[in-house]
């Protein structure tokens, strides 16, 4: 035993310093324990490794003892057969789960796993599978990801699921913190929420809060941001201060006073300062409403400004004033300020002059909520406007952002993207959608001839009710779930994938009823996989196809695999458009229902959602990668574009991309073999 | 490890995993009998395995004896009370000694056993056998009556055993005649003894030659819950009373090599009392304990005074002196949880602050509701402590009773 008799012999420890040394033997045994350790008995050693660990993170400077040793735990076996063992493929964002875990564990192995980044990413640890340039990138990853933990003190949440475990990745980040230095975090992170809101998602809740402690730290004359943290001035004022009477913060009250005595050169200036402020961010600053609210009483001239309208949403604004003035009372709040960016988009996509939409947004605006629905807003929103106007909010927010949807942390994908296609190309049904689950918790969709009620419908694919989501969603998306699903079960014994059936039923008659899918489903194999991507080049591609753009948004498929290209699950997404970019590549742009569609999917396959002619809320992908994801589309069998003409060199290059990927273990025998009598691999 | 093919190949019975690492790290070859269901890892792990399941000894048992014996097994060794008569049987065939099946039988069965130690002239408690409810009553009166107790007064109470199962397990203490309705049938039938009130100690000795090769005293601050070593030097003093027993037990049971585990109880009058004795590792991780005082691994000392082909001076190389080498104190406590309901494990922090809390094999609770415990019971989980003073660690243990580690 490798005991370090001095440290035992004294007995006795005073606090503190003492007792981090005594941990330390501690751990140093049991690292020792571990590394001498056959790997069939590692795993009997490991749990007293992590549990000294904890105590040690647990106490001051426990972190940096922790660094020092990072070299020695990592080759004991700590990470052995585990996802940590391959730090080159760890993804940052899935730290945030990792680190409110109740599980001491997996908090544990997940801090270890952080300073062994950090002493790579100093030099002190040069590593086999990550260079010191990659780790220092993951950690400002992690950090900028996970920067609550820098600056605020356990939730209720965390001290109930965590207890005193949420100190450790509080210990951990600080650590962090003072070896990488605030100003590379800071930056990282307004880089990422820029980035984030390039993409117009309708809830901005966590990147406010992320702008919020920017603030803070910009105020704290304790953290020395040296020269960076600049970019966040934008951010910052959109948010706290966007114009000129609102520039300290001062306070709804306060505010609300100044304007009642500003003359009009001076409520211009205040509508173009928010606008501005709106139309750079996607954010909108409680002020605002304030603002928009008291223009009520002026000419709809200073409205405009304050929405900062184009000509189209101005027109719209001046055929609907009534309608216009009265969502603006009952949906924009200071507490609802996403209300008027939702607004606004929603005037400037001229969807009002649909003619059923006008009459089905008075609907809404009267609209009584059930019992059911009012408690679920309040419950994920709380009272500060009532549910009715939180509703509304959400309204707005979906028509004008119709690619803002997200789906939360849940296997909703089809919920999601349903919803999100309704609002881009059939608005109104989406306002029958929102009104009969809001008022009547009921909604009857029709499958193949057959009314399915939700009502009815026992399950969904998610197990429990999805609470982090925009207000629409969370109101509709529990009943469309339990359709999808039920959908799912009349297919049961029919033969090949269900969406072929479920996807025209559910979205709208103007998914194509030709289905095409390029795994066999009984072995999971790829099938037929030429046929399926001249198909797909014929259907989509404008060179292909006779230059026809997209008419409809479609329903389609992906193989999502993660940043070492390795396969993750089947994904369900919207196909939007297919033109060539600002630098002549042809893309295929997308909505992705997951919350941030910027992802890399490896192998060089890297989602854009910025800079190449994407709109807000699209991602995008050259047409060749896009194709190599694919696995199910949609058609009209009726417009086939012509096969023949896609060369087989390009065909080639898309194959490889999958055989690189998702596809490794999917190719089937040569043809000529399949008679010998093929193994079907797990699928 | 390199193995020497000189020295001798060696069978554990039974699966270990503690044991199969240390038979890695040692110089001797050895294979693991097991059940069929360790296969697949045996194979994974690359561990020599041959299956076995060890039923109740029958008609196809010299099967098992003759592939070691083909394989060139010289010895084997029981790893639990379940496998000591297998173990028994199968060195009868392998060392050409028919008397060790015999010797193994009496070193199962907790009512022979304790004869043969009377026989030996070893003190033992008043005991007897039980085949139903009737019997025990009868044996709580007798042992009240010769102890001259009066009707009302309270009784002292009587233990009550299973012939052939480890420690603990089926062990119950009864007072009254109402308690012995809550005894199911089926336990039956079972050993009874009187209670002795004195000071309950363990043993771990390693024979080698029919001698004691290395003697250690575990300490148990509450029986079935805590247990340290090496014992406190209030106990110690009695080693040399302690050593002259196990060597009249060595006698007695005809031991020639291995590990026994036998326990004893000290009166307050110096007294020692035999209460039962195992042939094979103890229970509740004292070999864990042995390792983080002394620096040896007890199952390789097991391995080296089983193998016939071990010499006197590597037993003599291999040893410490006892309690001289003794680096610290080492104890476990056994972690029963006290509340009907629980939710999580959550080590108190006065526990885990403590200098001399050193690491914990609890795991979180699989259900929620707490079975009621029967007799002694199996507890959750083991928390280790080491420290500098028996005294505080003893205190230590003791406290852990009053705490709730799930909650």
């Amino acid at each position: 035993m490798a005991t370090n008799r001095d440290m035992q012999d004294t007995g006795q420890f005073p606090p503190s310093d003492d007792k981090l040394q005594g941990l330390l033997v501690h751990l140093d045994e049991a690292t020792a324990l571990l590394g001498e350790a056959r790997d069939f008995a590692k795993p009997g050693k490991l749990s007293r490794v992590l549990d000294t660990a904890r105590r040690v993170l647990l106490q001051p400077g426990g972190a940096a003892a922790l660094e020092n040793r990072a070299r020695a735990l990592e080759e004991a076996g700590v990470f052995l057969g585990s996802d940590w063992a391959t730090p080159q493929y760890l993804l940052p964002y899935l730290t945030t789960y990792s680190l409110k875990s109740a599980d001491a564990n997996t908090v544990v192995i997940e801090a270890l796993s952080e300073l062994r980044l950090l002493a790579v990413a100093k030099g002190d640890y040069p590593h086999s599978l990550v260079s010191a340039e990659q780790a220092h990138h993951y950690l400002t990853q992690v950090m900028a990801l996970n920067l609550w933990l820098l600056f605020s003190a356990p939730s209720e949440a965390e001290r109930e699921t965590q207890g005193r475990l949420a100190q450790i990745p509080r210990h951990l980040f600080r650590h962090l913190a003072e070896r990488i230095g605030y100003e590379h975090i800071i930056d990282k992170l307004i880089e990422e929420i820029w980035r984030i809101l390039q993409q117009r998602p309708i809830q901005v809740e966590s990147v406010k809060q992320m702008i919020t402690q920017i603030a803070i730290c910009h105020a704290d004359p304790n953290i020395d941001l040296g020269a960076s943290g600049q970019g966040a001035d934008r951010l910052v004022s959109s948010l706290f201060g966007p114009t000129r009477a609102s520039r300290e913060d001062p306070g709804i009250e306060i505010y609300r006073e100044r304007l009642s005595s500003m003359d009009n050169s001076a409520l211009q200036g205040e509508a173009t300062g928010f606008a501005r402020a709106m139309h750079d961010t996607g954010l909108v600053s409680p002020y605002h409403p304030v603002l928009l609210r008291h223009l009520l009483d002026h000419g709809d001239h200073l409205l405009a400004e304050a929405l900062g309208l184009s000509s189209t949403g101005r027109d719209c604004l001046l055929c609907y004033r009534e309608l216009a003035r009265a969502l603006i009372r009952g949906a924009v709040h200071p507490a609802t300020p996403q209300a008027v960016y939702g607004l606004t988009l929603t005037l400037e996509r001229g969807i009002l002059y649909q003619p059923p939409v006008a009459p089905a947004m008075w609907r809404q605006l009267g609209l009584s909520l059930s019992e059911w629905s009012q408690q679920r807003l309040i419950l994920a929103f709380g009272d500060a406007v009532s549910p009715r106007a939180r509703l509304l909010e959400g309204v707005l927010c979906m028509l004008g952002l119709p690619l803002g949807v997200g789906q939360g942390n849940n296997p909703t994908c089809q919920s999601a993207r349903a919803l999100s296609m309704w609002a881009y190309n059939d608005p109104d049904y989406l306002l029958q959608m929102v009104a009969w689950a809001a008022r009547d918790d009921e909604i009857i969709m029709h499958f193949e001839g057959m009314p399915l009620s939700s009502m009815a419908s026992l399950s969904g694919v998610a197990q429990t009710l999805p609470m982090d989501l925009d207000p629409v969603s969370l109101i509709v998306v529990p009943h469309l779930d339990r359709i999808y699903a039920e959908m799912g079960r009349r297919c049961i014994g029919r033969e090949g994938d269900p969406h072929r059936w479920v996807n025209p039923e559910f979205h709208g008659w103007w998914a194509g009823r030709g289905f095409r899918i390029n795994v066999d489903v009984a072995t999971g194999q790829l099938h037929e996989l030429d046929a399926f991507l001249r198909h797909f080049y014929a259907s989509y591609h404008p060179y292909y196809n006779g230059n026809q753009p997209l008419i409809h948004p479609q329903p389609a498929g992906i193989a999502v695999t993660d940043s070492a290209a390795r396969f993750i699950g089947w994904h369900a997404i919207t196909i939007l458009r297919v033109s060539l970019d600002p630098s002549d590549v042809m893309r295929v742009y997308f909505f992705n229902p997951n919350n941030d569609s910027g992802q890399d999917w490896g192998d060089g396959v890297q989602v854009s959602t910025a800079g190449n002619a994407e709109r807000f809320g699209e991602a995008s992908l050259p047409f060749e990668q896009f194709a190599s994801r694919l696995y199910i589309f949609h058609y009209d069998p009726l417009e086939r574009g012509e096969l023949a003409r896609i060369s087989q060199e390009e065909l080639d290059r898309v194959t490889q991309y999958i055989h690189r990927s998702w596809g490794a273990d999917r190719i089937p025998p040569a043809d000529l073999q399949a008679d010998a009598g093929p193994q079907p691999q797990d699928y | 490890m390199e193995k020497n093919p000189d020295k001798g190949y060696i069978a554990l019975l039974g699966w270990s995993l503690n044991a199969i690492e240390a038979a890695e790290n040692f110089d001797r070859r050895y294979l693991v009998v097991a059940p069929e269901w360790a296969e697949e890892y045996c194979q994974k792990h690359d561990i020599p395995y041959v299956p076995w399941n060890f039923e109740r000894l029958n008609d196809r048992s010299m099967e098992i004896a003759e592939t070691l014996q083909e394989r060139g097994v010289d010895v084997a060794i029981p790893l639990f009370e379940e496998t000591v008569e297998w173990a028994g049987a199968i060195n009868s065939v392998l060392l050409d000694n028919p008397r060790l099946y015999g010797q193994s039988l009496l070193l199962r069965d907790k009512a022979l056993m304790k004869r043969r130690a009377q026989l030996g002239g070893i003190r033992v408690g008043i005991f007897e056998e039980a085949h139903d409810k009737g019997d025990v009553i009868r044996f709580l009166k007798r042992v009240n009556q010769t102890l001259l107790k009066l009707d009302g007064d309270p009784n002292d109470p009587i233990h009550l055993k299973a012939f052939d199962k480890a420690g603990c397990l089926g062990h119950r203490v009864i007072r009254t005649p109402d308690e012995v309705d809550t005894i199911p049938d089926e336990e039956f039938p079972v050993l009874m003894e009187s209670h002795l009130d004195g000071w309950e100690f363990a043993v771990e000795a390693w024979i080698h030659n029919g001698k004691i090769a290395f003697l250690n005293i575990s300490e148990y601050v509450t029986l079935g819950y805590s247990v340290f070593v090496p014992a406190s030097p209030e106990l110690e003093q009695y080693r040399p009373q302690i050593t002259a027993q196990i060597e009249k037990l060595i006698k007695a049971f005809d031991i020639d090599f291995g590990l026994i585990h036998p326990e004893y109880f000290v009166t307050s009058d110096g007294e020692m009392y035999f209460g039962e004795v195992a042939y094979r590792p103890p229970g509740f991780k004292v070999f864990e304990l042995l390792e983080r005082v002394y620096g040896f691994n007890a199952y390789q000392a097991s391995m080296l005074v089983f193998d016939p082909k071990t010499t006197p001076d590597e037993v003599k190389a291999f040893f410490p002196r006892e309690v001289e080498d003794a680096k610290c104190y080492a104890g476990c406590f056994g972690v029963y949880p006290r509340r009907r309901v629980v939710s999580r494990l959550e080590i108190p922090e006065e526990v885990e602050d403590d200098p001399y809390f050193e690491s914990h094999e609890l795991t979180p609770p699989m259900e929620e509701t707490v079975t009621k415990r029967t007799a002694f019971g199996t507890h959750w989980g083991l928390i280790y402590f080491k420290g500098e003073d028996p005294n505080r660690l003893r205190d230590m243990l003791k406290h852990q009773e009053e705490l709730d580690f799930y909650v």
